[in-house]
């Protein structure tokens, strides 16, 4: 058995409003100036999987995100190994 | 007749829920994670912040072993009642459609709303007039309503915006009625000592549907 790293990058899709993404975007290009759109505050998630190998790894995280880690009704997500 | 509560770690208006049903003359008690509901006719999925909110409000609480009991009692037809985060444990379970996202102002709120009753063919708004104006507290950050079934059966509204739900959308039950997910506190307005008391026709409406259901 070997571990594998992964990074999950956890997003809401383009049709929810995301509130707090909006007010960090605000900030940054009222009070800073920069010109900043479309930022959007999603959660990133590092972990650990024990595996006979990287297909299985991979198998296990897609898992854990459909199981408890992402919400397929709000959020979409991308998996890549560290 | 019994009603049982449900008492996640992070649960806070469990005792605020058993006060209400003691007051309409339910015997209650208390479930822990590693309980059954067997004997339950109503479960209770109070408010509160079960897991800290932990990656998503609800997320963690769905998965615990109680609420395979809770889906269990479901299936078999049980009345399963889910205030605030108790709401949004039952759609992170899949009991009720939707999701319920942080509040379009950013903001946590609390404060009491004025809501429409929109359905009062359910076993816990039998005692309500249809359409009538009440009012309850609401204390929540995470009560935007995103509606994903466009067939839902829609209990209450508020009339004021709140918190950026769908159509306004408060409370929500499935096709048979006999679950409800609502995020108003009910159990915070069943006397007059508490502010008010209309959460107290959601209580005798389910004590009174039990007990003509039972005899």
């Amino acid at each position: 058995m070997s571990k594998y790293r992964f990074a999950i990058d956890v997003q809401f899709k383009s049709s929810v409003r995301d509130p707090r993404g909006e007010t960090i975007e605000r900030v940054l290009r009222t009070e800073k100036g920069l010109p900043i759109y479309h930022l959007r505050l999603g959660k990133s998630i590092h972990l650990e999987v024990e595996a006979e190998n990287e297909v299985e790894a991979t198998r296990i995280v897609h898992q854990a995100c459909e199981d408890l880690l992402v919400n397929p009704v709000v959020e979409e997500y991308e998996v890549r190994t560290l | 007749m019994k009603a049982c509560i449900v008492v996640y770690p992070g649960s806070n208006c469990d005792r605020d829920v058993y006060h209400a049903l003691k007051y309409v003359g339910v015997d209650v008690n208390y479930v822990g994670l590693d309980d059954s509901l067997d004997g339950c006719d109503l479960v209770v999925l109070p408010g509160g912040f079960s897991y800290g909110d932990y990656l998503r409000p609800g997320a963690v609480a769905a998965r615990e072993k109680i609420s395979h009991e809770v889906r269990r009692a479901a299936d078999r037809g049980k009345l399963i009642l889910g205030i605030c985060n108790g709401f949004q444990i039952l759609i992170e379970m899949g009991l009720l459609p939707g999701a319920l996202l942080r509040n379009s102002s950013g903001r946590f709120v609390s404060k009491w709303v004025r809501l429409i009753v929109e359905d009062v063919d359910t076993p816990f708004t039998r005692n309500f007039k249809s359409r009538e104006v009440i009012k309850l507290p609401v204390a929540h950050g995470y009560g935007r309503y995103f509606k994903t079934d466009s067939a839902i059966r829609v209990v209450f509204k508020y009339m004021d915006d709140v918190n950026g739900s769908d159509d306004m959308i408060a409370a929500v039950t499935t096709e048979d009625g006999r679950i409800l997910g609502m995020m108003p506190h009910p159990e915070r307005a069943y006397e007059k000592l508490l502010g008010g008391e209309d959460g107290l026709k959601l209580f005798t409406s389910v004590v009174e549907y039990l007990r003509r259901n039972a005899s």
